[in-house]
């Protein structure tokens, strides 16, 4: 264990978090006085900006003078960790884009809303810095909390009610096991900080494996409940469904960005060091979410509960490049941005064609939107085929990136198994489009314009389109990031 | 650069008519425009640069064009396919002929994609972006049962594929080839142990023989040829979908000689069943596209015998047949089209005794039924026979059930054309159009310039054959001169000669 001398504090290196809380603070405040939620939407975003700014200022730093950290190494700001901050910041300002007049149309426009969002996405960045097992355990609770009120948003209604109930019950659950295995990952080694527990556990003679790995497989089981990794994922239909669509997009794209950031982090530092079964374990329940996600969003009529289990299929494409350790690090964090991207935008457009009650969201909405609105039709062929892995769009090269990772560290067998459930996956995806375009409508749905989602959902399409034409920029700024853990 | 604006042509023109909107003036001026231009850059293919940037870096994709070889040949047939096919889309479709061309425009981005690409990502790309727009034109403008086509099609397209792709992920880090380039594979693939190398080509080869097709998986064509919309132009972009049988030849074949060797005696029944299996259920079609779907079945069959008879002088001869297959099958599309125009039915039982109204159409349709059927002096005849003749060579009993097919295919064909033009005139119909004769002319030249002057198309075929007839070739060392180039030579001059004696 080697604490420095006086305790470190290095301000700059979690400046982004900072920004966003302090954001946070002044949009609680701002409510007080205006009560209408534009204005507090556009602080949000200034906040997600400046945040952003920051992190690219960080960014360009670490990567030429190596990864910086704070608090000893429990805080990082290495160029993964920066990079996820990125994603996080980007679900984070196009949630709260797609958000305004879906509130203000669900009557739900309550300005609180905005700092709640920021809250959440703080903790998640928190989260992907961390450098120990509190650090991440506070980032887990910084970000958990806000989502859990978010999801009972749309009060008097059960299923929203019950969204957040189950959610937080659920979520509190998975805490208490995250908690658990740190304690027993500190019993084994001493420490809470990922480069002492590692330098622990490959110090010869180290005597308390098993009691380190079951630490391991605890906190494991704890992230997979916020990643939906199965069979840890049986809340997410349910809370995903209640939830409003808006807080929905948040929590498929922020939140399992940040488990998996964490989850990613452990994976190619701390785990290879315990005993294998426990990559093995994690092995069986990556190819179990692939089979289930896309089994159950096969048997699904409405379209948010497909995009629901969706997520959850995607939560095993990413498990895929999880286990190929520090070589699959590129390729999660290649993986969430364009499944961020793709998975913002295809909520967004269900978003214009549901009622504002959230129900109405079967196939039969999207029928003749191909004529009706053949922009927003256009986009969600593309958020469909980009989802189901079609070249040449992002989500085809973020399936080529994690199925390669998974070949090369020797998972072929599962690789088969992603590739399989992809064709399954196609179907329902596919579905969505053949409704769009080869169905005439039955009847006239309620047609949902508001500019500030149409924005969103061109960022998104543009980025999906340009992330696939052109991956190299965005993988090749991770070129550096060879080194995980930051060496004092 | 010619390769890269034969692929960026077509797909800007595609959007430019996208945004243009669905004006029928816009879709000929566009359509034709694009085609026009795209069949002039093709000309300059041989020999110009090729192209080859960096796509993802650190993990072995790049962008690698390389106009050579056999993809030029297709290039270059497709190319003028298009023309005609464009034309008459942009003519004969009701609702929205913008959108039709305008897919129809990036199907040919794809497949010039496809033909040029020399990484095996890059192949793959394409190769999966060019099922969109079929599946949209088949979805939005096909027929009654559409939707059942659409998901069939993509069913055995997208799993077919997918399985390719985990051989396509897999072969780079297995051999440690340096990247996904053909040059760089082709320097690492041979050392795979054989077992790997046959498990590879087995995700290859199932990809590729849904696209091929080969019986048992063939069944998605049919349907696809059945549900597309009337005018035929959809077929004939699907006619021009010639990826299986590429793929075989420029990709899974000289990567891995072992796959092959243990792997292809397996393909090559295959592709006689399929050559026999097409020939005889055409004889017994009376739907007049379901006959064209499983008389190209059958002639997919003997591309496939040539194939994987693994013998240089078959492995040219098919795919001479596949780049002969697109002007043939595509004008006998073109021309259901027309039929279908006058009739409103593709059912030949309503036909009859068309000659006597319109006796220019008859002609034309002989004409393209003959090389059809593979009649000697035109486009298909050099490519049947070479594809037989380099199977006969190892397995002369395969190679002489394979060929009944031809004898079926002239039942079929005479039935066609009788069905259709002879016997007792139902009603009277127009003569040709002047337009539905621009249509045509091109791809009779075509047709003609094929079947008279092969050897020009042979011997670029022949560069990359001799990749897989001599595997231990490499890329980028010049062929050795092998023995059958000598044959071939006797047998590319049989071809040409043949012309003046036969008809």
């Amino acid at each position: 264990m080697s604490f420095p001398p006086v305790i470190d504090v290095h301000w700059a290196n979690f400046a982004p978090e900072i920004a966003l809380l302090i954001t946070a603070a002044i949009t609680t405040l701002f409510a007080l006085f205006q009560r209408d939620g534009r204005s507090s939407a556009w602080l949000a975003l200034v906040g997600a900006v400046v945040a952003g700014a920051l992190n690219v200022n960080l960014f360009v730093l670490h990567r030429t003078s190596g990864p910086g950290s704070s608090f000893g190494l429990r805080f990082l700001a290495d160029t993964p960790g920066l990079a996820f901050n990125f994603v996080i910041l980007l679900g984070t300002a196009l949630a709260v884009l797609i958000s305004y007049d879906y509130l203000k149309r669900s009557g739900l426009d309550q300005p609180e809303y905005y700092p709640l969002i920021l809250y959440s996405a703080t903790g998640a960045m928190i989260m992907a810095g961390a450098g120990d097992l509190i650090t991440l355990l506070l980032g887990l609770e910084i970000m958990s909390l806000p989502v859990y009120v978010l999801s009972a948003w749309r009060q008097g209604a059960r299923q929203s009610e019950e969204a957040g109930m189950k959610y937080f019950l659920l979520g509190a659950f998975g805490s208490a096991i995250l908690v658990y295995g740190a304690a027993l990952t500190y019993g084994a080694t001493g420490s809470f900080v990922y480069a002492d527990i590692v330098a622990a556990l490959s110090a010869s003679g180290f005597s308390a494996p098993l009691l380190a790995t079951l630490g391991g497989a605890l906190v494991l089981s704890g992230l997979a409940f916020k990643a939906a990794i199965a069979p840890f994922h049986q809340w997410a239909p349910d809370v995903y469904t209640g939830a409003p669509t808006s807080v929905t997009t948040f929590m498929s794209v922020v939140v399992k960005t940040a488990a998996f950031a964490a989850l990613i982090r452990i994976a190619a530092t701390v785990y290879p060091n315990m005993e294998p079964w426990l990559m093995t374990t994690l092995a069986v329940l990556v190819g179990l979410t692939l089979v289930v996600g896309n089994l159950a969003a096969l048997l699904q009529t409405g379209v948010k509960r497909m995009l629901a289990y969706s997520a959850v299929a995607h939560a095993g494409y990413l498990g895929l490049a999880v286990l190929a350790g520090p070589a699959g690090l590129r390729a999660v964090v290649w993986y969430v941005a364009a499944y961020t991207l793709m998975n913002v935008g295809a909520f967004a457009v269900l978003m214009q064609v549901s009622d504002s009650n959230d129900r109405g969201d079967d196939l039969e909405r999207f029928a003749g939107l191909g004529r009706r609105r053949p922009a927003l039709a256009f986009a969600m062929t593309l958020f469909m085929l980009s989802l189901g892995g079609i070249p040449p769009l992002a989500g085809f090269m973020g399936k080529i990136l994690v199925f390669q990772a998974a070949i090369a560290s020797g998972y072929v067998a599962l690789a088969v198994v992603g590739i399989l459930t992809s064709v399954v996956a196609l179907v329902y995806y596919f579905r969505v489009i053949t409704y769009m375009y080869f169905r005439e409508p039955e009847y006239e749905p309620p047609q949902n314009r508001s500019s500030m989602a149409a924005f969103a959902i061109g960022v998104a399409a543009l980025g999906t389109v340009l992330l696939g034409l052109f991956p190299g920029w965005w993988y090749g700024l991770m070129n550096t990031s060879q080194q995980f853990l930051a060496k004092m | 650069m010619i390769s890269l604006f034969v692929i960026v042509v077509p797909a800007v023109f595609a959007a430019v008519l996208a945004l243009a909107g669905g004006r029928r003036s816009a879709a000929v001026f566009f359509g034709l425009g694009s085609t026009l231009i795209t069949f002039v850059l093709t000309w300059f293919l041989p020999g110009s640069a090729g192209l080859s940037v960096p796509w993802i870096p650190g993990f072995g994709v790049t962008f690698t064009l390389e106009p050579t070889g056999a993809g030029v040949v297709l290039t270059l047939m497709a190319a003028l396919t298009m023309i005609p096919t464009v034309l008459m889309a942009a003519r004969r479709v009701e609702r929205d002929p913008g959108a039709f061309v305008a897919l129809l425009l990036l199907m040919q981005a794809g497949l010039g994609g496809i033909f040029l690409a020399r990484d095996l990502v890059a192949f793959y790309v394409f190769w999966e972006i060019t099922l969109i727009p079929s599946m949209l034109l088949l979805g939005t403008f096909g027929r009654e049962k559409r939707r059942a086509a659409v998901l069939k099609y993509l069913v055995y397209a997208i799993g077919g594929s997918f399985l390719m792709l985990i051989s396509i992920l897999a072969i780079k880090p297995l051999s440690g080839a340096a990247s996904y380039r053909f040059a760089d594979l082709m320097a690492a693939t041979h050392n795979l142990p054989g077992a790997t190398q046959v498990w590879l080509f087995v995700g290859l080869a199932i990809g590729m023989s849904v696209k091929l097709p080969l019986w048992p998986l063939h069944s998605w064509l049919i349907d696809f040829n059945e549900q597309n919309h009337p005018s035929g132009a959809a077929d004939v972009a699907g006619t021009l979908y010639k990826v299986g049988g590429f793929g075989f030849f420029a990709w899974a074949m000289p990567l891995l000689p072992v796959g092959v060797e243990r792997v292809g005696p397996v393909l090559l029944v295959l592709a006689v069943v399929t050559a026999l299996y097409g020939a005889l259920a055409a004889a017994a079609q009376t739907h007049m596209k379901r006959l064209l779907a499983y008389a190209s079945l059958s002639h997919m069959g003997i591309v496939g015998v040539g194939i994987f008879g693994l013998h240089l002088a078959g492995l040219n001869g098919a795919i001479f047949l596949l780049a002969a297959q697109m002007l043939s099958t595509g004008a006998m599309f073109l021309i259901s089209g027309m039929l279908f125009e006058r009739r409103r039915s593709f059912d030949l039982d309503r036909y009859g005794g068309l000659a006597a109204s319109a006796p220019a159409l008859a002609g034309l349709s002989l004409f393209v039924l003959f090389t059809f059927i593979g009649v000697p002096g035109l486009a298909n005849f050099p490519g049947e026979f070479l594809s037989l003749l380099g199977a006969y060579q190892h397995h002369p009993w395969l190679a002489a059930a394979a060929t009944l097919s031809v004898i079926a295919a002239g039942v079929y064909g005479v039935n066609f054309y009788q069905r259709l033009y002879q016997g007792e005139q139902r009603e009277a119909t127009h003569e040709i159009g002047s337009i539905e004769a621009f249509a045509l002319i091109p791809l009779i030249a075509g047709i003609l310039w094929l079947g008279l002057v092969p050897a020009t198309q042979l011997d670029k075929i022949q560069q990359q054959s001799q990749l897989i007839a001599t595997p231990s070739a490499t890329a980028q060392a010049p062929a050795p001169p092998v023995p059958l180039t000598a044959a071939v030579d006797g047998v590319n001059a049989t071809a040409v000669q043949a012309l003046g004696g036969s008809r």
